[in-house]
């Protein structure tokens, strides 16, 4: 609204009566003030509109950059089929994010993907951050599709049977992404310790100085008798 | 309540007639300097924009700060003084 200076004076006062400013006539002298009143509620209340919508985008970019970063380390450890196969199939992100290699790639189409993807699948491991801001996005619109099983033509062999008993819920797999970051890697949430462990930890000295409460002696017998 | 400043008292004491912007208090050579050159030479013209402006005080002391600088305190007292000979005068 950049033009209040073109607006009426009827225009100001019912912008006015608008935001609930309190206001008298709309005259030479007291409409710079008026301006200045509208200029400074419109810009807050601009300020409230905007804001939530880049933090929820944002956030889901760094949801799935953290997934994905942490994810890396499990899937190895479980896929003695191949080098990095399994990754992909057990992050359904992780294959979106391969995708990514082949720039003209559309994508939904994930079949033709497979093929192409071997070499760039090994190379791409430590590329997948980069990609993964790139594809967000499409990430996040093609992972419903994911969530249907799609096979991988070329190694269906090698995906279906470790990653998908592992990974057979890719939906959830982004919410685990949470409790598997902190194993794994501590960058994202920030704990050097991780929660359940200091759970325990208090659980066990609570424990213990309940222990020892109840073994107190009473003090109802006096400490003074004589020992006889 | 605060006490009033002799300008204060000298003002709502008496119709303002055709005295000066300086004549109000909060209002001195500085200010009222700059509020003649914006048109406001006499004190019966700022109390008529005290008065567009609904005799409402948040409005007046912003009003007062856009045109000539006025500081919480000298709005404060250009408010009083014109709220008070108002509640006698007008």
């Amino acid at each position: 609204m950049a033009a209040l200076r073109n607006k009426s004076d009827q225009e100001i006062k019912d912008l006015l009566d608008e935001y609930g400013i309190k206001h008298g006539p709309v005259v030479d002298t007291t409409r710079p003030l008026y301006e200045k009143k509208l200029k400074e509620t419109m810009a807050k209340a601009k300020v409230t509109v905007t804001k939530p919508s880049p933090d929820r985008t944002f956030y889901r970019e760094d949801q799935e950059e953290v997934t994905y970063v942490t994810y890396q380390t499990p899937v190895r450890s479980e896929g003695p089929s191949g080098d990095g196969k399994p990754y992909m199939r057990s992050r359904p992100e992780y294959s979106e994010r391969d995708r990514v290699d082949d720039k003209p790639y559309s994508r939904p189409e994930y079949s033709e993907r497979d093929r192409v993807d071997d070499k760039p699948y090994s190379r791409s491991r430590p590329e997948y951050s980069e990609r993964d801001r790139l594809d967000d996005k499409l990430y996040s619109r093609s992972r419903p599709e994911y969530s249907s099983g799609r096979p991988y033509i070329d190694e269906p062999h090698v995906y279906n049977t470790p990653s998908s008993s592992s990974y057979s819920k890719p939906t959830p797999v982004v919410k685990s992404g949470g409790g598997v970051v902190k194993k794994e890697n501590t960058t994202s949430s920030g704990r050097l310790i991780p929660l359940w462990v200091q759970f325990l930890v208090f659980l066990i000295l609570a424990g213990f100085l309940y222990f020892i409460f109840t073994n107190m002696e009473s003090a109802e017998s006096s400490p003074f008798n004589r020992i006889q | 309540m605060s006490s009033t400043s002799q300008k204060h008292k000298e003002f709502v004491a008496e119709p303002m007639g055709e005295k000066p912007v300086n004549a109000l208090a909060g209002i001195g050579e500085v200010l009222g300097r700059r509020l003649e050159e914006k048109g406001f030479d006499k004190a019966y013209v700022v109390l008529g924009q005290f008065l567009v402006l609904k005799k409402d005080e948040e409005l007046f002391r912003d009003w007062l700060k856009d045109s000539c600088g006025a500081n919480v305190k000298q709005q404060g007292d250009c408010y009083g003084c014109l709220r008070e000979w108002c509640d006698s005068f007008l």
